[in-house]
């Protein structure tokens, strides 16, 4: 069951936009929400109204900044962290009891939470810290790509799509299969090169991020001549400059 | 990484024990020890082993579950640990039963016994070191370690001459291990930049946390609390697990309630060892903390 298989079928994953997302962690609390609700699923939260609350998520929104080399300005960007669904996934080849699996029919990677004995190896295993032990049931937690939304017979059609990227505001999340070259995420993907995360790990993740822009002109400095130009201001109110500066 | 108590005592303790039963195991082959001597050793190895498994145990977030680990063993090394201890301990039990019943012993199980010992603490040590995202512990030297830390645990109680050669190579491969584990994150191909989809050496950092309070993932994979004593814990540990037990069985060869001494010295070390082998390894996931 932890053998890997071909998933020649389909590839569902997402496309992580980081030059659209502007870091408002919509996704990280429309994630909770849906994964918390219902009467099996839980991700828990421990001491949540009082000092030190932890919690269980499936998806967390880093802040970072990054130096441009060619214009040596800082510029900032948000980046969204879930499981990738790796095709060489290394948290399903070790588990021992065989909780974590991946499908064959469409990739995603699952735990089967009443095989799981909380041993919280595929946690190390995994390079980008996908996935989290609940620690009030024991069992680990992971994104499972909303399998019980995008299969779903009774949400009307629009809806059939993970959470996260219903909810994203700015349509910095798209939801695709990936081994489909006709699909609109590999369409994107192809003409706006999308990147894998740590690809020396060698673990062919379907999910893929397109990198942030690298903007052609400093909005520091552009300010900093706007600013420089009223200084030096023409008509009435250079009129007004020169008068003042009389004074 | 978190240094879980209950996984220090797994692996210092069960590895101490399978030394045991695979010292004992190597000398039936040979027919150099006494029946006597194989009962009571391969008993302190049996409760040692068993002692660590049932720590191990208590690391589980859900332990009504662990039956179920025996169950993956075609990929999986915490699998086939599960299964080989479990079968190695059998034939412990079964060669002490035998001696008993049939008042002699079988050699050739010995060599079984042996085997089965390292293969268990090959398999403990692979948990490990099949790991990528941790560096320290990504290569052969983890398992070799393991494996010579086993032996010579297991031959102080036994042997004398032997004892001393094995515990100098664990010492060698001890100092080793911290030298190239103090090095791995130097030569890795990971950084920050590759861990967010850029190129490897961007200048890129945090401005924001991601969360408010600490989570699971930092609180197991970013373990960072006294680190900066790791220094001055190698040298007791290097101390206590080798020096001193070396001295000791020089000074007094074949005085066995000495021996109990120098165990007790030589796990105290192992388990200083293994507590930084878990709180120096940096974990890839750590990249996007920083």
């Amino acid at each position: 069951m932890t053998k890997l298989p071909k998933c020649e079928d389909k590839k569902l994953g997402l496309l992580i936009d980081l030059d659209t997302c502007v870091g408002c962690h919509g996704c990280v609390v429309s994630c909770k929400e849906w994964n918390s609700s219902g009467d099996e699923k839980q991700l828990s939260d421990t001491n949540s109204h009082q000092k030190d609350p932890v919690g269980t998520f499936l998806n967390r929104v880093h802040s970072y900044e990054r130096k441009n080399s060619s214009t040596n300005e800082t510029e900032s960007f948000y980046f969204p962290r879930s499981c990738l669904h790796c095709e060489d996934a290394p948290c399903v080849t070790v588990c021992p009891t065989g909780a974590s699996y991946k499908r064959e029919e469409d990739g995603i990677v699952l735990v089967n939470e009443d095989d799981c004995m909380g041993c919280g190896l595929c946690a190390w295993a995994c390079p980008y810290g996908a996935r989290e032990l609940d620690l009030v049931s024991g069992v680990m937690k992971k994104c499972t790509l909303c399998i019980d939304r995008i299969y779903s017979e009774e949400l009307p059609p629009e809806d059939r799509v993970p959470v996260c990227v219903k909810s994203c505001p700015t349509g910095a999340r798209a939801f695709g299969d990936f081994n489909d070259p006709n699909s609109d995420v590999s369409k994107k993907v192809k003409e706006r090169g999308g990147v894998d995360l740590m690809p020396e790990m060698q673990t062919k993740p379907v999910n893929k991020y397109l990198l942030p822009r690298i903007k052609s002109k400093s909005p520091v400095s552009s300010i900093g001549s706007v600013v420089e130009e009223e200084t030096e201001a023409t008509g009435l109110l250079g009129w007004v400059d020169r008068a003042l500066s009389k004074l | 990484m978190h240094p879980a108590p209950s996984i220090i005592l797994f692996t210092v303790l069960s590895g101490f024990g399978f030394g045991l039963t695979s010292i004992v195991g190597l000398l039936q082959f040979l027919n150099q020890i006494s029946m006597v001597d194989i009962i009571i050793f391969s008993s302190m190895g049996l409760f040692f082993s068993t002692i660590g498994l049932i720590s191990s145990f208590f690391h589980l977030a859900n332990k009504k579950n662990a039956i179920k680990s025996m169950s993956q063993w075609q990929t999986s090394w915490l699998s086939r640990e599960a299964i080989s201890s479990i079968f190695c301990l059998s034939i412990v039990v079964g060669n002490i039963g035998w001696i008993f019943v049939q008042n002699m012993y079988i050699s050739e199980v010995g060599i079984i016994l042996f085997l089965l010992s390292l293969i268990t603490v090959f398999t403990t040590s692979m948990i490990y070191a099949q790991l990528k995202t941790v560096p320290s512990w990504n290569n052969m030297l983890t398992p070799t370690l393991f494996i010579f830390a086993a032996l010579a645990g297991g031959s102080i109680l036994i042997t004398d001459h032997a004892s001393l050669v094995l515990l100098l190579i664990f010492a060698v491969l001890q100092v080793l291990f911290w030298y190239i584990a103090d090095r791995s994150f130097i030569d890795i191909e990971t950084t920050v930049g590759t861990a967010l989809g850029f190129s490897k050496n961007e200048d890129i950092r945090a401005f924001d946390a991601a969360h408010t309070n600490r989570n699971y993932l930092l609180n197991e994979m970013v373990y960072k609390v006294a680190r900066k004593h790791a220094v001055k814990i190698r040298y007791i540990s290097f101390f206590a697990a080798f020096v001193l037990p070396m001295s000791l069985i020089l000074i007094f060869p074949g005085n066995f309630s000495v021996s109990v001494l120098i165990i007790a010295s030589h796990l105290v070390g192992i388990y200083f060892s293994r507590w930084l082998f878990f709180a120096e390894a940096k974990h890839s996931v750590s990249f996007y903390y920083q």
